[in-house]
């Protein structure tokens, strides 16, 4: 609430310095009073709280945590269809459109198929990652959304905060009929797919399990391991 | 709701628990006075060395490291915070004591670093000094009146010497030496500014702190402590107890004014202010700034404890005070007189933290004035005053009104708003800009 100051000289009042110090003194008592003897409205909507009693705004963190906006863009996910299948065809869109370059994609096509392809590498460094939403933009297949409502968990090494493909197909499928991909009926190989199926779940609560330990991940690295690779095939 | 039972449950929980404590203390100090007789030796040699111990090593001790705790839960409080809560024992903050022991931990293990340059001497014997006699100080407070227990009359009171609050004067003058020597030894010019600083406020201070029981001394016709809060007990106005806030609201002020000055706290915390200098004791670490650390808390409880027998009314319960006397076992009766001490003292001591939070930091040459200028006077003005109505009508009745009169004063004037500020707005001549701002 705004409150307006004044320059006006103090009043002989003002100047014996006492009363207004009395009058300061019950000000903090009352605060003090309903602080102390009432407990805090522990609405997470921290505007909404009822602040007749006591007045604490405080949201005690790790225990309590705020609703995020709709449009907070949490931690990104890789969308997966009905079937579990990835929707990304691993068409580059997300990774050029990066400015932090932090996403790495390794296509594959699907056996059988003449068009589709399929992420078999998908890697985001989140540490790297700007937050900026450029990835859910660029995708033309709906296949990268930042809808999780999450931040990443804090990890105790940097190799936690690379979240690759079977970290990041999680969450709600999405599938439309007119998908040319189910139109054709282009199936992933069904080990991969069972893999992919078994590894589609929410987040491990610590940074323990065995996804989160990608020590000496660099996109750069990878990058040119496949250029390696490609020219090894090559010759 | 919960909380608001919850925490009535522990104020009644904590009366309930000092009441025994104090029975405790009772017994313990008439088993060592029997003891003494029985070695031949004056009970009172007795229960002073268990009164040592119950009341300065562990009451005042504990007292003074909960309000530790205290300053980080209570100023949260006022402030609309949560405070301290990480430290969780079974899922529960416990209100924020283990903080306690974290900060004991804490001090404790520190690296002690030291200036090369320092004096040496001076430097391991500034925390002590700072110390000692603030502790000691706490030796001629009456915690509690005197009682037969195992047929010797104790009272929760170390020293009982007739010199009493001379006592108080002279080691409360002995601590600024702590804080000097400390500013001095280290060799370290903010060290040495911050002792400087301390030293000259608490000199000037302590003639405002030594003047303003003067007057008290007057009124009471002793400076024994005991005798002191025992006088308190007489009536006055019919049932109403002579308390020296009801004879002295002028010299409660000046004191309570000048004992904040002596503990160094804020608003008078120059001799430490954080953003310009760091202060007398910047050079120390470990717990070596802890035992000055303590000594400032140790000296906020003892200023209450003195406030409360000098102006308060010390042990008596003052409500249903005959009627408990009447129907209680002495002993019991004691009891409650010294809970209703410690009550006293911890408001006391919560005030002075309101307070603390309360006021911004004087500049040096507003903490001379207010001194020099306001409070020298103001307990010279009540020191005449005070004798004028002594000698006028000795059964302090007049002396009372006089009081009376004065705490009418300091009320009317701080219910009188002069410039309501929501008045203002609307009818003050600068209501145009207040509306060309809010329009913007």
């Amino acid at each position: 609430m705004p409150y307006q100051l004044k320059n006006a000289p103090a009043d002989v009042r003002e100047s014996l310095y006492f009363p207004e110090i009395f009058r300061a003194i019950g000000i903090v008592i009352t605060t003090f009073w309903r602080n102390a003897f009432f407990s805090r409205d522990r609405n997470p909507d921290v505007l909404a709280r009822d602040l007749s009693r006591s007045r604490v705004t405080t949201v005690l963190y790790p225990e309590e945590k705020t609703n995020y906006a709709p449009g907070y863009r949490g931690l990104h996910r890789l969308v997966p269809r009905a079937d579990g299948s990835p929707r990304c065809v691993a068409c580059y869109m997300c990774a050029s459109a990066c400015p932090a370059q932090c996403i790495y994609i390794e296509a594959a096509e699907v056996e059988g198929d003449p068009i589709e392809k399929y992420p078999v590498r998908f890697v985001i460094d989140e540490l790297r990652c700007v937050v900026c939403g450029f990835c859910v933009e660029a995708c033309p297949k709906d296949a990268i959304r930042m809808d999780t409502g999450e931040h990443p968990p804090p990890t105790y090494e940097r190799g936690g905060q690379v979240y690759d493909e079977k970290r990041l197909l999680r969450g709600p499928p999405v599938s439309y009929d007119y998908d040319p991909w189910l139109r054709r009926g282009a199936r992933l190989p069904e080990a991969s797919m069972k893999q992919m199926r078994q590894l589609a779940r929410p987040f491990a609560k610590d940074a323990k399990d065995e996804f989160s330990q990608t020590p000496g991940f660099s996109v750069r690295a990878l990058a040119s391991e496949a250029k390696a690779r490609a020219e090894e095939s090559s010759r | 709701m919960k909380r608001f039972v919850g925490m009535w449950l522990v104020i009644g929980v904590v009366l309930v628990g000092l009441f025994g404590l104090f029975e405790v203390f009772y017994l313990l100090a008439g088993a060592a006075a029997a003891l003494a007789v029985r070695l031949g030796a004056p009970g009172f040699y007795g229960s002073a060395i268990a009164n040592t111990i119950t009341l300065m090593a562990i009451l005042l001790m504990t007292v003074a490291a909960l309000l530790t705790v205290a300053e980080r839960k209570w100023s949260a409080a006022m402030q609309d915070r949560v405070g301290a809560n990480r430290i969780r024992v079974f899922g529960t903050a416990l209100g924020g004591v283990p903080y306690l022991l974290a900060d004991a931990l804490k001090m404790l293990t520190k690296e002690a670093t030291f200036p090369a340059a320092r004096s040496r001497f001076l430097f391991e014997l500034a925390p002590v000094m700072a110390f000692a006699p603030t502790f000691a100080l706490f030796a001629v407070v009456p915690v509690g009146p005197t009682a037969e227990v195992l047929g010797q009359p104790v009272a929760l009171l170390v020293a009982n010497p007739d010199v009493g609050l001379l006592w108080i004067f002279a080691l409360a003058g002995l601590a600024v030496y702590g804080t000097t020597l400390a500013g001095w030894a280290s060799n370290n010019r903010a060290g040495l500014l911050g002792g400087v600083r301390a030293s000259s406020q608490m000199i000037g201070y302590e003639v405002s702190l030594g003047l303003s029981l003067v007057g008290v001394m007057l009124a009471y016709r002793t400076v024994n402590m005991q005798d002191m809060v025992i006088a308190q007990g007489t009536p006055v106005f019919g049932p109403i107890p002579a308390l020296g806030i009801l004879l002295q609201p002028l010299g409660f002020l000046v004191f309570f004014t000048s004992s904040f000055a002596e503990t160094k706290r804020a608003p008078f915390d120059l001799p430490e202010g954080e953003s310009e200098i760091v202060g007398y004791f910047v050079e120390y670490s470990g717990m070596k700034f802890g035992m000055m650390f303590l000594a400032e808390f140790v000296e906020i409880v003892i200023l209450a404890g003195v406030v409360t027998s000098v102006f308060l009314g010390g042990w008596h319960p003052i409500l249903f005070e005959g009627w408990l006397k009447e129907n209680l076992h002495p002993v019991a009766f004691a009891g409650i007189g010294a809970t209703a001490f410690m009550a006293k003292m911890v408001v006391l001591c919560w005030l002075q933290l309101v307070i603390r939070w309360l006021l911004p930091r004087f500049r040096f040459d507003q903490i001379q004035a207010l001194c020099w200028k306001m409070l020298l006077p103001a307990a010279l003005l009540n020191l005449f005053v005070t004798g004028a109505a002594v000698l006028l009508d000795p059964s302090l009745t007049l002396l009372a009104w006089v009081g009376v009169a004065e705490i009418v004063i300091i009320f009317a004037v701080t219910a009188a708003v002069a410039r309501s500020p929501s008045a203002a707005a609307e009818h003050g001549p600068d209501s145009g800009h207040a509306a060309h701002a809010a329009g913007h």
